[in-house]
């Protein structure tokens, strides 16, 4: 097989692979702040089960995770689960990464000096204006680099969505090597995503340097 | 203690799942049934969204869909075509095949081979079609009439000097996660192959055969058991350099398997089939994939 | 008119009492001065005052409106919305100023009045403006707090508390985070404020400072007011805390 062939082949995987990418991190980033909020809330009830939630997610194979979300509703309330498997795996994947955004967020808001909750309730900033306005760019800021970690990772863990059978690129790039009985996929499939993780880390790297404007 | 309670019931539920996935128990079974009229009234709803499983197969007009679970790395009998990009190979030709006869439209689901079970079981395929051994699993399936005869075979660099089965002994022998040829190798039963595999310095697991090619190639392993018909395929595309051993580790079947109890599904695949064979089909999509000499469809 | 009054204020950090039943009433225009050691409580007091922290016994209003009031001996807080409003009353100068350090000094002082108050913008940023040439510090709106030195950012503080027009302005030790040759231009800035007779109350610990613009002094010492006067009879008090708190200084 030439290849162009391969890549053309492995283009259809990439664009699965961009799409889990992309969703899940539109579901995922909003979401794990949600989920900081619960872990800091004064509710002690909401507080511990958020702290669970964080705790099975990052404690427990994503993997694992995917088929519990994508079986689950077949295996415990016997629902038929025909058309769920791409949805399945955007669920999984944005509930394991808002677990981790979660713990980012909460170490960025929690590393904000009390000064700055107390300067802006002098001047009558309510609570939400205090957080979007004063506090929550300024723990951007000071989360990007660790959130940068987290989206690489994600990059590369996109692989996982095969453990329930969705042929994203890395999936057919092992199938075209058996058929093929070839590496050259691999090759491929490497190149790609380091050009995709070069690429995250420069846009990254470029909102950092919007955010350099101040110390 | 309400955090404990918690822990433990999501535990009790995610254990639930993968038990539930692993075994065709009585729990599994169970479940299955629920699971079968959840998706009969999903029928009688959307006929766009029917399952071939289901009692409205041939009668319904919409296209009813067969989802065909397969192991896209398994040359001959599934895997990616390098000119398309299609999935194909012999078993899932033969599948379109029969489809073909009954108007239903084919679904090639390829998936990941270790949770094959959970994958039948919960409805998202309708039957594992792809190169499936029949021995030692004739209880955990309901399996259509046997169409391929295989045996597992070891496959050898030609510059070994490894000749017979003895002398693998203080070997290296590699073998595919979850295999038919695991199992043999591993099964204490009569039949079964434990006692030769006691004798290998190591039985290596891989996830696919190009890695165990790869270190075939290389060296690291001396020896890796697999299905005939694979081990025929991959020395026609690889070349030169390696040879099947003439004794094979048994002789096995290849059916195609459906969900346990699911026999009306599995006649009509059947009747099928039989209809492929009388009209040629079979043996031409055989001879294609060059495995005439291993079919064992009979006629009824 | 009285525009500050707490009465009988009491506050204890778990088993320390760092204030002990403390009085204090500003009328307004006044300038009142509070000193004393460290951990003297002057700096809770002030925190107390700007509902910072609940005192734990005491009352406190402001222009006669009650925000905390002394019920079975125990402080009782006004619901959020009426504190809110008795908020507006006040403005704080903290010792490190707490600007806000992603906005450039222009929007600092612009942005709770435009976004809180809910004010014009024009009108807002002209009174802006007139508050920074006021502070000497025309010419540094589109700066960024970390571009300026610690006396520029706290006048720049300072503006930003008197853009929303308090009553009454609190200064936390103004000076405590300074370079001493800094401390001088954001004295003056105090003092030309005294001069226009704004209301305010100072936490400092610059004695020559307080006893120059003070109309009263309090000195505090252990969680109490030992000796309270005008600069005169403070500084000339025969208190022998009060001696000894001073001797402290002249010997630095």
């Amino acid at each position: 097989m030439r290849f162009s062939l391969i890549l053309s082949q492995l283009g259809q995987g990439m664009g699965r692979t961009v799409t889990i990418f992309l969703l899940t991190l539109i579901f995922s980033l909003p979401l794990g702040l949600l989920v900081a909020f619960g872990r800091m809330s004064k509710n002690r009830i909401i507080s511990r089960l958020t702290k669970i939630y964080i705790s099975i997610m990052r404690g427990t194979p994503l993997m694992l995770q995917l088929m519990v979300v994508y079986f689950g509703p077949f295996y415990l309330f016997g629902l038929n689960i025909g058309n769920w498997r791409f949805p399945a795996i955007i669920v999984g994947f944005s509930l394991n990464y808002a677990a981790y955004f979660a713990e980012i967020y909460r170490s960025g808001i929690e590393s904000m000096p009390v000064g700055q909750y107390e300067a802006a309730r002098l001047l009558g900033y309510s609570k939400m204006q205090t957080f979007f306005r004063i506090i929550l760019p300024q723990v951007i800021k000071r989360i990007l680099p660790a959130v940068t970690n987290e989206i690489i990772t994600l990059v590369k863990d996109t692989s996982l969505a095969f453990s329930i059978a969705y042929a994203e690129m890395f999936t057919i790039a092992k199938q075209i090597a058996a058929a093929q009985t070839t590496m050259i996929p691999f090759v491929a499939a490497a190149v790609f995503y380091y050009v995709f993780n070069v690429l995250v880390a420069w846009i990254m790297e470029r909102i950092e340097k919007k955010f350099a404007y101040y110390r | 203690m309400k955090k404990k309670l918690i822990c433990g019931m999501m535990t009790a539920a995610m254990t639930a799942v993968l038990l539930a996935g692993c075994g065709n128990d009585a729990s599994g079974t169970s479940a299955s049934s629920g699971a079968s009229a959840a998706s009969d009234t999903t029928v009688s709803e959307s006929a766009s969204d029917v399952s071939a499983s289901s009692e409205t197969v041939g009668d319904s007009a919409e296209p009813v869909t067969f989802t065909v679970g397969f192991d896209a790395e398994y040359p001959p009998y599934g895997y990616m075509d390098e000119d398309t990009g299609e999935y194909t190979g012999f078993d899932l030709e033969l599948a379109e095949a029969v489809c073909d006869l009954y108007g239903w439209q084919l679904v090639k689901t390829p998936i990941n081979w270790d949770s094959k079970d959970m994958e039948l079981n919960s409805g998202s395929i309708d039957c594992i079609w792809n190169g499936f051994t029949i021995n030692g699993r004739e209880d955990d399936y309901t399996w259509s009439d046997p169409y391929v005869d295989n045996s597992q075979v070891m496959v050898v660099s030609e510059s070994s000097g490894i000749n017979t089965l003895s002398d693998l002994a203080g070997k290296n022998v590699g073998v595919q996660a979850a295999s038919a040829a695991l199992e043999l190798l591993q099964s204490e039963e009569e039949g079964g192959q434990k006692a030769l595999a006691d004798t290998f310095a190591v039985l290596q697991q891989f996830p696919d055969y190009n890695n165990a090619f790869v270190e075939l190639q290389a060296g690291s392993i001396d020896a890796v058991a697999m299905d005939i018909g694979v081990a025929k395929y991959q020395l026609k595309t690889r070349g030169e350099g390696f040879k099947i051993l003439d004794e094979s580790l048994n002789s096995e079947q290849y059916a195609i398997g459906f969900k346990k109890g699911n026999t009306e599904l599995c006649e009509k695949v059947n009747e099928g089939l039989q209809q492929l064979l009388a009209d040629g089909t079979f043996e031409e999509l055989a001879e294609k994939y060059e495995i005439a000499d291993m079919v064992c469809l009979e006629a009824k | 008119m009285i525009y500050l009054e707490m009465n009988h204020v009491k506050k204890n950090f778990d088993d320390l009492e760092v204030l002990k039943d403390i009085s204090l009433t500003v009328e307004e225009g006044e300038v009142v001065s509070i000193i004393g050691p460290s951990g003297s409580g002057k700096s809770t007091l002030l925190r107390c005052a700007t509902l910072l922290e609940t005192m734990d016994c005491g009352d406190l209003s402001y222009l006669g409106k009650k925000a905390v009031t002394m019920e079975n001996g125990h402080s009782v807080y006004e619901k959020p919305a009426v504190l809110g409003k008795i908020r507006e009353n006040f403005g704080l100068v903290f010792q490190n100023y707490n600007l806000f350090p992603h906005y450039n000094v222009m929007r600092n002082l612009c942005d709770a009045p435009i976004h809180v108050q809910k004010r014009q913008r024009d009108e807002v940023e002209q009174q802006a403006k007139e508050l920074l040439y006021k502070m000497g510090l025309t010419g540094k709106e589109k700066a960024y707090p970390c571009q300026l030195s610690g006396g520029q950012c706290q006048r720049v503080a300072i503006a930003r508390a008197l853009m929303l027009n308090p009553k009454v302005l609190f200064f936390d030790e103004p000076t405590s985070a300074l370079d001493p040759e800094l401390t001088g231009e954001v004295l003056k800035v105090i003092r030309s404020l005294a001069e226009m007779h704004m209301t305010m109350v100072i936490v400092t610990h610059e004695m020559a400072f307080a006893r120059e613009i003070s109309d009263r002094i309090l000195f505090m010492d252990q969680g109490v007011v030992v000796v309270e006067g005008t600069p005169k009879e403070v500084f000339s008090s025969e208190n022998n805390r009060m001696k000894g708190f001073l001797g402290k200084f002249r010997d630095k």
